[in-house]
């Protein structure tokens, strides 16, 4: 379908055409409050169609099955007479890399394996006093996305997504946590036990209520907790951000000390087993590893065709397309580290064991932060941020004490970034995004 | 297409069917800076179906071909059928509807050129950019749908509509050296294309603004008075409050019911809070939930004291309670599940003068960046402030986040204006991976006597 489609495009667009077609199949099952409540299935087919046409670009996307091709086109075309003049070139067909993205235990794991996996999970979480809830979904998809110029990519994909939290209300005390693993292949008995041994392990911690610290401390951030201090580095590293002149790392490629010596950031779509890779992006750009932060110097922005036609640069391989809406700069697998080229990558999906990767024992007085509450919020891209705790734990002596309910912790995250204390040994995927805990000194704690 | 619907549902195997269908028309067009980002016309179309049998659980299944309608019906009930549960699942009973409601489309945005729109969006985008040579950057969007809209239940309910939407967003960005500042407006109507003519004034506003954060000192961090506008109180109310009505969240849980007990005291007498999914002439108003469930007005608080919940057929069944018309899927890929619809915080007495008269020092947040709420603890990011000294309106201030605990919070609640505003905003509730559902907030401007506001924290 997607090449009679091409075909009719290249006719009556004179710069060309690109287009993805993608379907999807989804399976989950839910378990309410500790009880197995339901399944459901998803099945879903679009096509998202691009032309360039007197040197503007148009973009029309479609779920109905019934469409005629003709008329997306005269939509995109329509689309296109409206636009902005763009520079852009579609890919001619190039190597992909072989990227495995379908896993057969994955894409044949029927209702009841689904099933067992949660029931699992529910097991080994149940306890007096609270209530869980679960949630297990496989994807299995396939993609096609091929442009005038030759180029073709077509693959199919599997991913698997466990999740669990648990629900503990005494009085007017929530306490809600838990964790989730995502893979392209079903998750190992090890790495639901994990999960399992990470919530248990957070849950009984959080049982002591203790006092906040106050002033300008230590702090430990997990996996999960560094979500605060990754979100505003991520959208300055858009290429996006850095032509709309909004970046304040728009003029730093390359400048010593931005970041920490210890700070290294990457983006690979080629990693195994993850539920982002592929062998192409959605623009039929092949991918390949980008190296965003090497040692604490900039090295390099994400850019999809358009946004890097604009920028006079090339695409790094980002562009994310859906069905309706043009392709957008996005992250696939972001991988912080010490070193720029740390290989050894795990499948490790909960927290291991102790909290906070080893960076506790030497804080006399300190906080331990797991979840942040309005993350995303305000200005994000500024750097500044200031969030009450979701979930956070007393240091105290080198030993997590209790949670503490009612802190904030604020500052500026280009300021924290500069000053490393250093990174736990625990490593792990948290979604996307594969980090070790972070010990950050000087962050501004005060009690509410 | 009732006709097909009632058919599949003739053939369900299962104890409950229910069948929706929805074929959406909408177009976007975006701005950025000077910019035209794209233009666009999207169909989207697909059906939903969802089964119960007895002895088991839900059985869903969503797509986007209709010619698998027969299929999935039947696929629903499989799935169905494979879920054993040990309490059976119950709907609390709703009189059949049949309904062909067609929603006022107030201009047919589906008779309007994209040329047209893009032209509107350019000059409200233009009046942004035209305020200073400090506006360095914008977002302007505008983007509207028709959706057509068929449910069929076996319990004899058949509902059809028609269900407009047009909404207007832009974001002004200003820099002076490091400093970047940001101004929002934000316009959501269950309308059509005659309702967005005359916005551009909120447009300016929002750049002005965006320049004028350019030179304000960000708030002092600390305890104050604080007097929410209009805006920012709706946004509370739904955020921190509004959530934990939603029946689903207790129904099943001895420990959050104890919580959300009916009769618990929640604040002083003069606070009134509640939910109308039939309030005429809102984003959030529709005459059917997708249950087939009529919506209505249902009181939450009422003089301070918890008097209801927001209920679908299943949560209220349980908890032997009546059905509010609150179960609602964001589109045919989603299950109904309890959501708000029009959440506000009644009126009071007096005005905006009367409630900071008083206030030696205090702040004045304004409008809404974001909102999140961890159940009983909430922040919320205001757009803007201003400081409230000697009882008058003083400084503009920045980075005002409101930070604390929701049951001590509604209970500072100490005076509440009689300036009742419904605050029509694009964007949208999400809950359950399902976003963004169309909601209104309405409120009065409302004091919390005392509030921890985040902004320069000693350090």
């Amino acid at each position: 379908m997607i090449d009679r489609l091409l075909e009719q495009a290249r006719r009556r667009a004179d710069g060309g055409a690109d287009a993805l077609w993608r379907r999807v199949e989804r399976t989950s099952v839910a378990f309410e409050w500790g009880r197995l409540k339901g399944a459901g299935v998803t099945e879903e087919t679009g096509v998202s169609l691009r032309v360039r046409h007197g040197g503007r670009v148009g973009v029309a996307g479609t779920t109905a099955a019934d469409a005629s091709l003709d008329h997306l086109i005269a939509r995109a075309l329509a689309s296109a007479d409206l636009g902005e003049a763009v520079d852009l070139a579609f890919p001619p067909r190039a190597p992909l890399p072989s990227v495995p993205t379908y896993f057969d235990r994955a894409g044949e794991a029927s209702l009841d394996d689904l099933i067992r996996m949660g029931r699992g999970l529910l097991d080994g979480l149940a306890r007096d006093g609270c209530r869980v809830n679960v949630a297990v979904e496989r994807e299995t998809a396939e993609t096609r996305v091929a442009n005038s110029a030759g180029a073709a990519s077509h693959y199919r994909s599997t991913a698997l997504a466990v999740s669990a939290d648990v629900w503990r209300i005494a009085g007017d005390d929530v306490l809600v946590l838990g964790d989730a693993c995502e893979g392209a292949d079903v998750p190992s008995d090890a790495a639901l036990q994990a999960i399992v041994r990470s919530v248990n392990t957070r849950l009984d911690r959080a049982l002591t209520v203790v006092s906040p610290p106050e002033g300008s401390l230590p702090v430990v951030f997990t996996p999960a907790g560094l979500a605060a201090l990754l979100l505003p580095v991520t959208q300055a590293l858009s290429g996006k951000a850095v032509l709309q002149g909004i970046s304040p790392l728009g003029g730093k490629v390359g400048q010593a000390a931005v970041f920490d010596a210890a700070f290294s950031l990457r983006d690979d779509p080629t990693c195994a087993g993850r539920p982002a890779s592929r062998p192409s992006d959605d623009e039929c750009v092949p991918s390949r590893v980008t190296p965003l932060v090497e040692r604490g110097v900039v090295r390099r922005f994400i850019y999809d065709l358009e946004t890097a036609a604009r920028a006079k640069t090339q695409s790094t391989g980002h562009g994310q397309r859906g069905i309706f809406g043009k392709p957008v700069p996005g992250y696939t697998n972001l991988i912080l580290a010490s070193q720029p080229d740390s290989s050894n990558v795990g499948a490790q999906h909960a927290a291991p064991l102790p909290l906070g990767g080893g960076l506790v024992r030497d804080i006399q007085d300190g906080l331990l932060v797991d979840e942040l509450i309005g993350v995303g919020q305000g200005n994000v891209i500024g750097g500044a941020f200031s969030h009450p705790v979701a979930l956070a734990y007393r240091i105290e002596r080198g030993e997590i004490t209790g949670r503490v309910k009612e802190a904030a912790v604020a500052g500026n995250v280009y300021e924290l970034w500069k000053r490393v204390g250093g990174f736990g040994s625990d490593a792990r995927w948290t979604g996307s995004r594969y980090a070790p805990s972070v010990l950050l000194q000087g962050v501004s704690v005060a009690r509410r | 297409m009732i006709d097909r619907l009632t058919a599949a549902l003739g053939r369900s195997r299962a104890d409950y069917t229910e069948i929706r269908v929805e074929r959406t028309w909408s177009t976007a067009v975006t701005f950025r800076g000077r910019r035209l980002e794209s233009v666009t016309a999207s169909e989207d179309q697909g059906g939903f179906v969802r089964a119960l049998s007895r002895g088991a659980g839900w059985g869903v299944a969503s797509f986007t071909s209709l010619e698998r309608l027969e299929a999935m019906v039947s696929r629903a009930h499989d799935l169905s059928r494979a879920v054993h549960v040990e309490t059976p699942i119950r709907l609390a009973d709703v009189a059949p509807q049949r309904a062909d409601a067609l929603l006022d489309l107030d201009g047919d945005v589906r008779g309007v050129s994209l040329a047209e729109k893009k032209r509107l969006l350019e000059a409200y985008n233009g009046a942004m950019l035209a305020v200073s040579d400090r506006i360095v950057d914008t977002l302007a969007s505008y983007r509207d749908e028709v959706s057509e809209y068929w449910f069929v239940n076996s319990d004899g309910t058949g509902l059809h509509e028609l269900r407009p939407e047009v909404t207007l967003s832009g974001t002004a960005v200003a820099r002076r050296d490091g400093t970047i500042e940001k101004g929002l407006e934000s316009v959501g109507l269950r309308r059509g294309w005659n309702s967005v003519q005359d916005g551009i004034a909120g447009f300016r506003t929002a750049a002005e603004r965006a320049v004028r954060l350019l030179d304000a000192p960000t708030v002092k961090g600390g305890t104050y008075p604080v007097i929410l506008d209009p805006e920012l109180a709706g946004v509370f109310i739904h955020e921190a409050f509004g959530h934990l009505s939603e029946a689903d969240f207790v129904y099943e849980n001895p420990q959050a019911r104890a919580m959300m007990t009916l009769g618990r005291r929640f604040g002083k007498p003069l606070l009134h809070v509640g939910d109308n999914g039939a309030a005429p002439g809102l984003r959030g108003t529709l005459p059917f939930d997708d249950e087939g469930t009529p919506t209505q007005d249902t009181p939450l608080i009422t003089e301070g004291i918890l008097v209801g919940r927001l209920h679908s057929r299943e949560t209220a069944a349980t908890m032997g309670e009546r059905p509010t018309g609150n179960a609602r899927a964001v589109s045919f890929r989603h299950a109904p599940i309890v959501r708000m619809t029009n959440t506000y915080i009644g009126k009071g007495r007096g005005t905006f003068a009367d409630l900071i008269g008083d206030v030696k020092l205090g702040v004045y947040a304004c409008s809404a960046f974001g909102g999140q709420t961890l159940l009983e603890n909430f922040s919320f990011t205001a757009a803007y402030g201003h400081m409230i000294r000697d009882g008058q309106v003083a400084e503009l201030v920045k980075d005002v986040v409101l930070a604390g605990n929701l049951f001590q919070t509604l209970d500072r609640i100490d005076h509440i204006a009689g300036d009742f505003r419904w605050n029509q905003m694009g964007g949208g509730c999400g809950k359950g991976g399902q976003y963004p559902l169309p909601v209104t907030e309405g409120a009065p401007h409302v004091r919390i006597e005392e509030a921890l506001v985040g902004g320069d924290v000693p350090a």
